[in-house]
């Protein structure tokens, strides 16, 4: 236990005192809020209903909190990539803690980093005019959504992280998953207006079930946006948790191999 | 003092047979049996790439081994590896050392990665850096740091749990002759004081030569030849004479042996060693003689014998240093 918090406190640290990276990994996501949220919503609203329901950013928004938390587990992916092709690995392999402490410190660093993300953009948003707010629970379970949403990417990006031996490689892994990631869901477009093989392909991405979660909660729904109707809380909890086991079991295998490799 | 005595007396390090094989094919260590007297330093002297690393990384637990078992401090590396790791510090051959960090902050982190409690690791560091010279420039980023500094920081690092057994793997590389001065008078320090162990990995024949009361010559992941470097040079005359040349090598040593004043002659590669009294005076006979023999010589020098030496009589290959 000592460990993990020693391992996880002197990550945090170093993000405190170098917040570029956070910044840096922000960009992209901030940009999407504004320029595609102001853009597109033009758009959107003069062909919806046109009666004051329809607020694009509205909708939009929980898409790039996804964005956002994806961003923070690449990045701490390459933290961790980093440490290990450094051999600071060993520091940790050398000391009398627990193999499993390296490794969940790492994750706590990468979950943290991603809630700061989220929460930002997230903010982001009803600053500049999303309709929504909830109850107290509501923003309790969007915590729960976009931490089990962090928790699966966080341990993807490890066990990548743990079997590349090139920078390189790593980023174009996650750099591959970007894009399906966000396309593929009802992030940017309601899932009702989707032909059938994509639907399909978006129940099975678990970014539509943090969107529709967050939708539900949070942003009344998007305002009804194009008739948009969210799925059922129960099973965006389910997915989101199925996946966050997904991720963890990933990279404990991923980590346990790297090691023994070492 | 007898306490003290059978302290020593005791084993910090022993390895019998330890073995890795990588991927089936690649024997990174083949076989090697080890010894180390608790308060003593010992020295694994080798060219790169002979297994030195890789032998360190299995006492340190980093590395199961193929085959072959250890023990260090008193426990099995397998079967209690958490006991080896509590007693042991380790610096390693990559500067491991964080660059956001202040040397302070890399030894306080170090100290709670193991659990030392907050007033002992403030003593600890003080004291540390102290040792080594580093309390004015303790709170500066490492990334500051000059290659001479960052390995002082090393060893403190490595000491702050107040360890029964030191690795040091490559303590000096890269540095220039005034730090590696510093480091070595730091290491001896360490043997002066106590019944900390040290065990080391070089490829600088100085280095051994200098700090290890026993070296140990690895070459190609084996073990060849061990002993203190009196010793491993003994019998190799007072003088060494090298003469390198194309011609009838073997038949040149031969006559050499009647010489009364050649105490032992060998061919190694392409050189003849000659080890002799005193160098600056046989060296014209030996010459001589050479020419006397065809020898077309490329070279000749006299020195006193090294580990180099040694090296080139077990191995039958040239120590080539960085």
């Amino acid at each position: 236990m000592n460990a993990l918090l020693t391992i996880w406190g002197k990550q945090l640290r170093k993000m405190v005192v170098h917040p570029e990276e956070i910044v840096g990994l922000l960009i992209q996501p901030v940009l999407w809020v504004l320029l595609f949220g102001f853009g597109m919503r033009g758009l959107m609203d003069a062909t919806s209903s046109g009666n004051g329901q329809g607020n694009y950013l509205t909708f939009m928004v929980p898409g790039i909190v996804a964005l956002a938390a994806l961003g923070g587990a690449i990045g701490g992916g390459n933290e961790w990539l980093t440490e290990r092709l450094r051999g600071f690995v060993k520091e940790y392999l050398v000391a009398p803690i627990p193999r499993f402490s390296i490794l969940a410190g790492n994750t706590l660093t990468i979950l943290t980093k991603t809630l700061i993300q989220a929460l930002v953009i997230l903010g982001l948003g009803f600053l500049i005019g999303a309709q929504g707010g909830g109850s107290p629970i509501g923003w309790l379970v969007t915590l729960v959504l976009i931490g089990g949403y962090a928790a699966g990417f966080a341990g993807i990006a490890l066990a990548t992280a743990s079997s590349t031996d090139s920078p390189g490689g790593y980023h174009m892994l996650i750099f591959i998953l970007n894009m399906p990631l966000l396309f593929a869901s009802n992030a940017l477009y309601p899932l009702a207006t989707l032909p059938t093989w994509m639907r399909i392909i978006a129940l099975m991405n678990p970014t539509t079930h943090l969107v529709s979660g967050m939708r539900g909660v949070l942003f009344e729904n998007g305002a009804a946006f194009a008739a948009e109707s969210t799925l059922p809380l129960w099973t965006s909890l389910l997915a989101v948790f199925a996946f966050a086991g997904f991720g963890l079991i990933l990279a404990a295998c991923a980590f346990s191999r790297s090691i023994r490799k070492v | 003092m007898t306490d003290r005595q059978t302290q020593k007396r005791q084993t910090a390090i022993e390895a019998v047979s330890l073995t890795k094989r990588y991927d089936k094919e690649v024997l990174a260590v083949e076989g090697l049996d080890l010894t180390i007297e608790q308060g003593t330093i010992y020295a694994f002297l080798g060219p790169n790439g002979a297994g030195k690393t890789t032998t360190i990384s299995m006492l340190t637990t980093i590395l199961r081994p193929t085959d072959g078992r250890a023990m260090v401090a008193g426990f099995d590396i397998e079967k209690e590896p958490d006991q080896v790791r509590k007693r042991i510090g380790v610096t390693f051959q990559e500067l491991v050392l964080d660059d956001a960090l202040s040397g302070r902050q890399v030894l306080e982190y170090h100290g709670r990665l193991y659990a030392l409690q907050l007033s002992k690791r403030r003593q600890r560091i003080s004291e540390l850096l102290d040792m080594v010279g580093l309390a004015d420039a303790a709170d500066r980023r490492t990334k500051t740091y000059s290659g001479g500094m960052k390995r002082r920081l090393e060893l403190a690092r490595g000491l702050m749990t107040d360890p029964e057994v030191l690795f040091l793997d490559e303590p000096t590389l890269g540095l220039d002759p005034q730090n590696r001065a510093a480091v070595w008078e730091h290491i001896r320090e360490l043997r002066e004081a106590g019944t900390l162990t040290l065990l080391l990995t070089t490829h600088y024949m100085d280095e051994a030569e200098s700090l290890a009361d026993r070296v140990g010559i690895i070459d190609r992941g084996k073990l060849v030849a061990e002993g203190s470097p009196q010793n491993l040079v003994r019998g190799m005359g007072a003088d060494v004479v090298r003469v390198r040349g194309e011609g009838d090598l073997e038949g040149f040593c031969r006559q050499l042996a009647s010489f009364e004043w050649v105490e032992t002659a060998s061919t190694e590669a392409d050189c003849v060693l000659i080890g002799v009294d005193q160098g600056s005076r046989r060296l014209a006979a030996i010459v001589e003689s050479a020419i006397a023999a065809a020898l077309s010589i490329a070279e000749v020098n006299v020195s006193t014998p090294n580990l180099g030496d040694a090296f080139l009589k077990v191995t039958g290959r040239e120590f080539r240093e960085e």
